[in-house]
């Protein structure tokens, strides 16, 4: 069974959107945390998620200043901004609607009240007191859809471009959360180290991948070792690694793939190539954005190999 | 008894459900019974657990306006219609008929007119309708069927007897809310389908597949088959989406499709171009191929004519089939039967006066107060001018609309339309409804067990589509006695 290219860019897209809603959601609430444990001199601002998300332009359209409310608003109440919650949880909806007959009858309704639970939680939600119970609900609702879809999807080109998009949104969304800690975006100058691994372990956290930080590496939390093992190690299902594994696995199959491989393969070489303990704070920043201008050119390839196909 | 019920009546119309009297019919005995012993709120409960379940299930339909295309809720009236299978046979059986006529009738007009050359309908009125096509002359589909899926609409009449009141040949829609209303009854009203012995309707995807790999032009065991829909914005693409699923099919677009210099039509994939076989097309013929239609049209595929023509896919229903949907050919439908099956016609239909005819025109501007003029060429209820609910005003403007353009006007007499109790507010109250069952041929014919039933929701009114403030019921076809 074959795939019409245009429901593959929708899946693909559809996969994209869903971990972005997830990832956004796992991003705001470890930083929700952790803002709570920083002492206040450290001076850790909210316009740091702004920056990761690369949505400045964006925001400063709209707001004039960085503070919780008014980003809050942006992330997760703002039905309008791309860089918002419930933005991503419409297009996946939006792209489920328009290829209901390749997914599990059950897709379209849950992704469906995923929707219908943001639209209606979402403004109360910006506020510190119902804020992480709607960022954990909207994790779990993402999760299911996840859960449901990798029990009863076939093997498929469906599940191939959908996992691709979800694939690479997850190395996108990752090396973003990892550039929390790099302390570049944070503009410490150096001073609060005391705080670092209070730092790190919230992001280990929202990866859901402390506990197996600590039966891995150990008890012991320091930014070079949680870097490595977020990027490289190939058994951590949220790890680069891993994710750049799994893209590769998912290509093989795939006709006319020889040129994403290529790209493919700049990028895992790349990943080996990160040595946090003789990089600096900048340099390691600098190096995730070049990561980041990776996958942005693995995405273009995708695109211009399977979703606009030459007119034969 | 239930508060809601107690003040039912069944008024001057026949009921579907409620004798004169005020006790149940035998075959819906079963439902009443129980809905009128629901203790206090539970209707209302009821009602508000089916809104939660279209809501979650994602039941819409998109309605245009000067604002913009706004998604709706599907409106579901909660009591089910029932109809006894005995009576069903029969409908069924003249519904089966009917689409046999007018797939010979179509068939006909594009290759020898016979019909036409034996006087029976005047050739003038199809040769020079809008609705009949010179492109398709010559051809001849598969099993000589055109219209592969008919949707007819049938209303009761005072005594409670069917009657056809309108084919839809071209593009009919509605039959994935028939599907859903049941699944809703289901989840809402679990305990009614307890006693009764109740015709699955959801073999219709199955059914659908069936006639439409009967069409293929390769054999194969696989047919490749695709649903061509103008796309998201279009008020049925729910529909579109759904019977895609259901059958397994591609949903497509037209830039998903084109016609290559072999005249044969493949679909874009991410493996390279595969040939199409059948399209069940959900969008009008004449935005379907710019080549041979209207140029402008972005909605279809150049040269899909060509590939058709020279018998390289099939297409469902066939261009040229909305030469029998035309509400004055709809006039000579009994004659079709005597004609092409020499049968009697099973079903009734509706009188109809046509107002090229002069003394019918006669007749009908002498009686504007008391007929429904509808145009011939029209579909989802507009431009119909109901006499009796009318004022001077729009009876002068139909008077001048018919003396203008009298081909394109037909009248007939208003209709006492049959009532069900429905759920309005806090009370069950009479409303009109219709029925639209679905008859499907290919090599074979299977007319659908019910079909959508559509319900007027304002009180009197004889408007029964959703566009303009119609709802829907569940149409259950029982066997036996509850």
């Amino acid at each position: 069974m074959t795939m019409l290219s245009s429901v593959a860019e929708r899946l693909y897209w559809m996969g994209r959107y869903l971990e972005r809603a997830e990832d956004s959601a796992r991003l705001v609430a470890a930083y929700n945390h952790l803002i709570m444990d920083i002492p206040r001199a450290a001076e850790l601002g909210w316009d740091v998620l702004i920056r990761i998300l690369d949505a400045e332009p964006l925001f400063y359209q709209q707001y004039r200043v960085g503070n919780e409310q008014n980003v809050l608003r942006f992330l997760l109440a703002e039905q309008d901004s791309s860089a918002s919650i419930p933005f991503a949880v419409r297009w996946a909806r939006e792209n489920v609607r328009t290829t209901r007959d390749v997914l599990p009858e059950e897709t379209w309704e849950q992704i469906n009240e995923l929707h219908l639970y943001v639209s209606d939680a979402a403004e109360k939600s910006v506020g510190r007191r119902n804020r992480q119970a709607f960022l954990e609900e909207v994790i779990s609702r993402c999760q299911r859809v996840n859960g449901m879809l990798s029990s009863s999807l076939p093997r498929d080109h469906a599940h191939r471009f959908l996992r691709l998009g979800h694939l690479l949104e997850r190395s996108d969304m990752t090396t973003r959360l990892m550039d929390v800690g790099t302390g570049e975006i944070l503009k410490r100058d150096g001073t609060h180290e005391a705080i670092d691994p209070l730092i790190w372990t919230s992001l280990l956290q929202a990866l859901s991948s402390f506990g197996a930080y600590r039966r891995m590496i150990g008890p012991l939390v320091e930014a070079q070792q949680v870097l490595e093992f977020v990027f490289q190690e190939p058994l951590l299902p949220r790890s680069v690694a891993f994710c750049l594994a799994e893209i590769r696995a998912e290509l093989k199959p795939l006709n006319n793939h020889e040129k994403v491989m290529r790209t493919l393969a700049r990028g895992r070489r790349k990943l080996g190539k990160l040595q946090p303990e003789h990089m600096s704070r900048e340099a390691l920043h600098a190096y995730i954005d070049e990561f980041q201008a990776l996958l942005a050119d693995l995405h273009d390839v995708i695109t211009a190999s399977w979703f606009q196909p030459d007119t034969p | 008894m239930n508060e809601s019920w107690k003040s039912y009546t069944a008024g001057s119309f026949f009921d579907e459900l409620i004798t004169p009297k005020g006790q149940p019919r035998a075959a819906a005995r079963g439902v009443v019974r129980l809905l009128q012993k629901l203790p206090g709120d539970e209707m209302a409960e009821r009602r508000a657990a089916a809104e939660l379940a279209i809501r979650e299930m994602g039941i819409s339909f998109t309605v245009y306006n000067e604002a913009g295309n706004i998604d709706r809720a599907w409106p579901f009236d909660i009591i089910p219609r029932v109809i006894s299978a005995g009576q069903w046979q029969a409908v069924s059986d003249g519904l089966r008929q009917r689409s046999l006529a007018l797939n010979h009738f179509i068939d006909d007009i594009y290759n020898r007119q016979k019909i036409l050359a034996d006087g029976v309908v005047p050739a003038d009125i199809v040769l020079e309708s809008t609705n009949f096509k010179p492109q398709c002359m010559g051809m001849s589909p598969r099993f000589g069927v055109w219209a592969h899926v008919c949707g007819s609409d049938l209303v009761r009449d005072g005594d409670g007897r069917f009657r056809v009141l309108e084919d839809n040949l071209r593009v009919p829609s509605g039959v994935s809310y028939m599907l859903e209303n049941r699944e809703i009854t289901k989840r809402v009203l679990p305990e009614l389908f307890e006693n009764y012995s109740i015709l699955p309707v959801d073999d219709y995807p199955s059914q659908l597949y069936q006639t439409l790999a009967s069409l293929s032009p390769r054999e194969r065991r696989r047919p490749c088959i695709v649903v061509l829909t103008p796309g998201i914005f279009n008020s049925a693409y729910f529909e579109h989406a759904y019977l895609a699923q259901g059958m397994g099919a591609e949903l497509v677009e037209g830039r998903d499709l084109m016609v290559a210099d072999d005249n044969c039509v493949y679909m874009r994939t991410v493996d390279g171009p595969v040939r199409v076989d059948v399209i069940y097309r959900r969008i009008d013929e004449e935005f379907m191929d710019p080549e041979a239609f209207r140029p402008e049209s972005l909605l279809g595929v150049a040269g899909l004519m060509r590939a058709w023509k020279a018998g390289n896919v099939a297409i469902a229903n066939a261009p040229g089939s909305g030469v029998a949907d035309d509400k004055v050919i709809y006039a000579f439908v009994p004659d079709m039967i005597r004609y092409y099956l020499k049968q009697k016609p099973l079903l009734a239909s509706v009188p109809t006066w046509l107002c090229m005819r002069e003394k019918d025109r006669e007749h009908v501007l002498k009686n504007l107060d008391q007929l429904v003029v509808k145009p011939a060429n029209e579909s989802g209820g507009y431009g119909i001018m109901v006499g009796p609910h009318s004022t001077a005003a729009v009876r002068r403007k139909f008077a001048r609309l018919i003396e203008e353009n009298p081909r394109n006007y037909v009248a007939q007499p208003t209709l006492a339309l049959s009532t069900a109790p429905t759920y309005i507010d806090d009370k069950v109250e009479p409303r009109h409804l219709d029925l639209r069952p679905f008859i499907l041929q290919g090599r074979d014919t299977w007319v659908t067990p019910g079909g959508l039933t559509r319900v007027a929701l304002t009180k009197g009114s004889l408007v029964v589509n959703s566009s303009q403030g119609g709802g829907s019921k569940d149409t259950w076809i029982v066997e036996g006695k509850a």
